[in-house]
C-alpha cells in the first residue's frame, strides 16, 4: 500500500460547524463549562414536555438533573450537533432516534408491509382449472376491486365492517411485469413501468429477469403491520387478494379452486421481505433479522437514482442500514435503551464514513484502475489475499490517521465501536466495489478490524472480541452449515447477531459489489422494481435524506389516527 | 506475580513490530522486564480508589478459606496454586481505567496483555474506552498498586473510572487532563493530580494524591499507541502491519488451525 494525496475532506464542514470557533486540529478544548443540558435545545424541550406529562398524569418523568449519575447532567461537555451525511442537513442527534424520527419509523413500516406475489399461478387456475378468461381487460377490473379491498374494504358479503379510507390512505397495490406490451396495456395507474423507472441498461436486465410474468407489489397499511407484526402482512394480503379475484372474475367464494389462489397468494406465489427467525428469536416473516443483505441492498434505490456512483449508493445503504439493524433490530427488538442509535449514527453522519469510502475509490483507481465512476464488470480486479489486504490496510490507515489529524473528528466518534464500524464499511466498500465480490469485502472488514485493534490497542466493545477477531474465518466460508455468500447472509447469520454497527455495513458491503459493477440487482430483481415505486411514502433510493427530513420534522408518515381520536 | 520460566521451550516474543511502539509493548508484557517506579501510592490509598471496602475493613468472602471447605477430588486444583485471594474465599472485585489516545503509556488490549503476563487469576475484559480487571480483593489490591505506582500509568492520561468512563478519546483540557464527566481526579496548583473521588464517583473522605503528570516527550517516548502525529506512525512500522496480514489471511485460509497447507 501507498498512501496517495486527497486533498478534500469532505468531514471539514461539519467538524467547522459542529465545533464552531474552535481548531479542529487542536488537540486541547475546554470542558465543563456548557451549562450541562442546557445547551441543547432538544433536550430543554424534552424537560418542558415532560413537566407537562408530569401534571397530566402525576407520575415523574425525564428529569436529567436528578437521575443523571446521581445530579450530574448530561452536557458536560460540548453536546453536539451532526450533519445526516450527504444532506447538508444538521440535526440533533436526539432526532435520529428512531422514536423521535417519523423517517426512520415509516421506512421499517414501508418494508414490513410489503409483500410481492406472482399473478402467474392464479391466472392459470382461473383459465385452465375454471376456464375463465384473463385480459389486460380483466387485470385491470381486478386490480381496481383489489385497490378497494385491500385497505380493507368488503367485496363480497354484504354488511361488513371496513376500514376508514382516511387511515388507510398508504395502501394500494401496483403490478410489474417484463412484458412491456403487456404493461402498455394495463392502467398507468396500477403499473410499475420498468423501463421509465430504471436506467436503460438496468431496465433491460431487469426486464430480462422478469420475463413474462406478472407480479403485484402490495404495501398493507402501516397501521395494521404496526398493531400486528410483519407476519401479518402476507396473511391481509392474501385474504384480500383472494376475496378480490372472487369479486373481479365472478367465482363461487365456497369453490375449491379458491384454496389455490390462496395457497398461490400466501406460500407458492409470495415473496416476503424477510425470512421467519429460529425460535429463539421468536419473530415472523417480514420482521428486520430475517432480512438478506442481497435482499436489503435492493429495497435502498440509490443505484437506480445514482447509477455512476456506486460509493453513494453503497453508503446510502450504510445509513438504512444502520437505522434498521442497529436502531430498531438490534438496538430495540433484540435488546432495549437508546445506547443503540449514538454507536449507529456515526456511520450516517459528518461525512466522515463518506470521506474514508472517497479515499478508497480514488485508491482503487489510482492503483487498480477501476473505473468506478463507471460501473462495470469487466475492470474489476480480481480478489486476491494481496489485493484485498492492500486495499483495505491502506484504507484504514488512511482513516485512523485522519482521526490522527482531527482529534474533533476522534471526539465526534467518541466511541471505538464507532470509529471500528466506520473503518471497517470503507475498507469493505473499497474492496467490494473494486472486486464486484461481497466476500472480498467482507474480508476486508475483518482485516480493518484487526488493523485497527493492533494500531491502537483498542476495539468495540466486548462484542467486537467475538465477531470481529474471529471474521476472518468466516468471510469466505460458504459451506452450507458454516458460512454463505454475503448477498445470502443476514441479521442472523450466525456470528453477526449481536453487535451494533456492523449489519448496515455488511450489507452496503454486499450492495457495492454489485453497484461496482453496475448490475440493475443484487439478489432479486422483483424486490429492486417494488421499492423503485414513487408512491411509497418513504423514498429509498434517498433513505439518508428521508431521515434528516424526518429529523427537522418535515417528514410525513402514514399511520395517521388523528381522525379517530380527540382533537388535541 | 508471574515469569517466564527459561527452560521452556516456547519463548515469547510478545508481539511483532520494529517501532518504539512495538518495543514499549514488548516491555510491558514482558514479566522478566522491570516496570519503572514512578510514584508512591499506599496501600491505604488504592483502597480508597477502588472503593470496595474501608480501609482497615476485613475482607468480604464469597466462601470459606480453602483449607476450611472440603475440596473436590479434581486434578486441575492440584495442579493450580490458588492465589492468596482465591485461598482465603475473598469475593471478586475490579479496577477499570480509561487511558487516553493522546500518547497515555498503556491502552486497553496491551493493558489486558500485560496483566495476563505478569498477574495470576485475573478476568480481564477489553473494550474501546476502558479496560476492566476483576481478581479476588487481596489480589487486586496487590496488583491494582502495581499498575498504579508504574510506568502503567500517567495520572493525567489515565483514568480510574467504575461508570461514566467517556474521555480516552476526547480532546485533553487545556491543562492536559483527559475528560472525565465526573472529575474523580483534578489537577491541583501544585501540579499534583489527587484522586477525590473513588473510581465509582463517590466523594472520598480525603484526597489521594498520585503525582505530577508526565511530560509529553516521556509520554511520546514510552507510549503503547501508533499515532502518526508526533509519535511514531503504524504505516512506518512495515514488520507490524504485515504480521496482522499475514494473520488475517492464516485464519481466512485455515480458520483457527492455521498451519499452512
Amino acid at each position: 500500500m501507498a498512501k496517495i494525496e486527497r486533498t478534500q475532506k469532505l468531514f471539514l464542514k461539519s467538524l467547522k460547524e459542529k465545533f464552531q470557533g474552535q481548531d479542529v486540529e487542536s488537540e486541547t478544548t475546554e470542558f465543563y463549562k456548557f451549562n450541562g443540558y442546557h445547551q441543547s435545545p432538544r433536550k430543554e424541550e424534552f424537560v418542558k414536555a415532560s413537566r407537562a406529562v408530569e401534571m397530566d398524569r402525576g407520575i415523574s418523568m425525564y428529569d436529567p438533573v436528578r437521575c443523571h449519575l446521581g445530579g450530574i447532567p448530561l452536557g458536560q461537555r460540548q453536546l453536539m450537533t451532526y450533519e445526516v451525511s450527504g444532506t447538508g442537513v444538521f440535526v440533533e442527534g436526539d432526532d435520529l432516534h428512531f422514536v423521535n424520527n417519523a423517517a426512520m419509523q415509516q421506512f421499517w413500516d414501508d418494508i414490513r408491509r410489503t409483500v410481492i406475489v406472482n399473478m402467474d399461478l392464479a391466472h392459470q387456475t382461473l383459465q385452465k382449472r375454471l376456464g375463465k378468461e384473463v385480459t389486460p381487460e380483466t387485470i385491470n377490473e381486478y386490480l381496481h376491486v383489489l385497490n378497494h379491498a385491500m385497505p380493507g374494504a368488503a367485496v363480497v358479503q354484504e354488511h361488513m365492517v371496513e376500514t376508514h379510507p382516511g387511515l388507510v390512505d398508504d395502501c394500494y397495490v401496483k403490478v410489474f411485469t417484463g412484458d412491456q406490451e403487456l404493461a402498455d396495456d394495463l392502467e398507468p395507474q396500477f403499473v410499475l413501468d420498468v423501463e421509465k423507472l430504471f436506467p436503460a441498461k438496468q431496465a433491460e436486465a431487469l426486464s430480462a429477469a422478469v420475463g413474462k410474468s406478472l407480479w403485484q407489489a402490495i404495501h398493507i397499511p402501516t397501521t395494521v403491520s404496526r398493531t400486528c407484526d410483519g407476519g401479518t402482512t402476507s396473511r391481509w394480503s392474501a385474504m384480500q387478494i383472494g376475496m378480490s379475484f372472487i369479486g373481479a372474475y365472478r367465482m363461487c367464494a365456497g369453490e375449491a379452486a379458491v384454496a389455490d389462489l390462496s395457497y398461490a397468494a400466501k406460500h407458492a406465489g409470495v415473496i416476503q421481505m424477510a425470512s421467519h427467525l429460529p425460535a429463539r428469536r421468536a419473530r415472523g416473516p417480514n420482521e428486520p433479522g430475517g432480512i438478506g443483505f442481497g435482499l436489503f441492498s435492493d429495497i435502498i434505490q440509490a443505484n437506480r437514482k445514482y447509477p455512476n456512483d456506486p460509493a453513494k449508493a453503497s453508503l446510502e445503504v450504510v445509513g438504512a442500514g444502520t437505522m434498521l439493524f442497529d436502531q430498531i433490530w438490534l438496538g430495540s427488538y433484540m435488546s432495549g435503551g437508546v445506547g443503540f442509535t449514538q454507536y449507529a449514527t456515526a456511520a450516517y453522519t459528518d461525512n466522515i464514513l463518506d470521506e474514508f469510502t472517497y479515499y478508497g475509490m480514488d485508491y482503487i483507481k489510482d492503483k487498480y484502475k477501476v473505473d468506478w465512476k463507471n460501473p462495470s464488470a469487466d475492470d474489476k480486479v480480481k480478489p486476491t489475499y494481496d489485493i484485498v489486504n492492500d486495499i483495505a490496510t491502506e484504507v484504514a490507515l488512511n482513516g485512523m490517521e485522519q482521526y490522527e489529524q482531527y482529534p474533533t473528528m476522534m471526539e465526534d466518534h467518541f466511541g471505538g465501536s464507532q470509529r471500528a464500524g466506520v473503518l471497517a464499511a470503507a475498507c469493505g466498500l473499497s474492496s467490494s466495489i473494486a472486486t464486484g465480490n461481497s466476500n472480498a469485502g467482507l474480508n476486508a472488514w475483518y482485516l480493518c478490524m484487526l488493523l485497527h485493534k493492533d494500531g491502537w490497542s483498542r476495539l468495540g466493545f466486548f462484542g467486537y472480541d467475538l465477531q470481529d477477531q474471529c471474521g476472518s474465518a468466516n468471510s469466505l466460508s460458504i459451506r452450507g452449515d458454516e458460512g454463505a455468500i454475503g448477498e445470502v447472509r443476514g441479521p442472523n447469520y450466525p456470528n453477526y447477531a449481536m453487535n451494533v454497527g456492523h449489519q448496515g455495513e455488511y450489507a452496503a458491503i454486499v450492495g457495492g459489489a454489485h453497484y461496482g459493477r453496475g448490475d440493475a440487482w443484487c439478489f432479486d430483481p422483483r424486490v429492486k422494481i417494488c421499492f423503485a415505486d414513487p408512491a411509497l411514502k418513504f423514498d429509498f433510493a434517498e433513505p439518508r435524506r428521508e431521515f434528516a427530513k424526518g429529523a427537522i420534522r418535515e417528514f410525513m408518515p402514514a399511520g395517521e389516527r388523528s381522525l379517530i381520536i380527540p382533537a388535541r | 506475580m508471574n515469569e517466564v520460566k527459561e527452560n521452556m521451550a516456547y519463548k515469547p516474543q510478545y508481539g511483532p513490530g520494529t517501532s518504539t511502539v512495538a518495543a514499549n509493548r514488548r516491555k510491558q508484557m514482558d514479566p522478566n522486564q522491570k516496570l519503572e517506579k514512578m510514584r508512591d501510592v499506599t496501600d491505604e490509598d488504592i483502597v480508597l480508589i477502588l472503593g470496595h471496602r474501608a480501609p482497615g475493613a476485613a475482607y468480604p468472602t464469597a466462601h470459606p478459606p480453602l483449607a476450611e471447605q472440603q475440596e473436590p477430588d479434581c486434578p486441575i486444583r492440584k495442579i493450580v496454586t490458588p492465589t492468596e485471594g482465591a485461598k482465603s474465599g475473598d469475593r471478586i472485585r475490579y479496577i477499570q481505567f480509561a487511558d487516553s489516545m493522546f500518547f497515555a503509556p498503556c491502552h486497553p488490549y496491551q493493558r489486558t496483555y500485560t496483566e495476563c503476563y505478569r498477574f495470576r487469576g485475573i478476568d480481564p475484559g477489553t473494550l474501546s474506552g476502558r479496560q476492566i480487571v476483576e481478581c479476588r480483593e487481596r489480589d487486586l489490591e496487590k496488583y491494582s498498586k502495581e499498575l498504579v505506582e508504574t510506568e502503567l500509568l500517567d495520572p493525567a492520561r489515565t483514568g480510574i473510572r467504575g461508570a461514566t468512563v467517556h474521555g480516552h478519546s476526547l480532546r485533553l483540557a487545556e491543562n492536559g487532563m483527559m475528560f472525565d464527566m465526573l472529575q474523580r481526579s483534578v489537577l491541583g496548583e501544585d501540579g499534583i493530580v489527587r484522586y477525590v473521588k473513588n473510581q465509582i464517583g463517590e466523594p472520598l473522605d480525603r484526597a489521594v494524591a498520585v503525582g505530577k503528570p508526565l511530560d509529553e516527550k516521556w509520554l511520546k517516548a514510552h507510549t503503547t499507541i501508533f499515532h502518526s502525529l508526533g509519535g511514531s506512525a503504524y504505516r512506518d512500522d512495515q514488520e507490524y502491519i504485515e504480521y496482522v496480514q499475514r494473520i488475517h489471511t492464516l485464519r481466512t485460509k485455515y480458520g483457527f488451525l492455521p498451519k499452512e497447507a
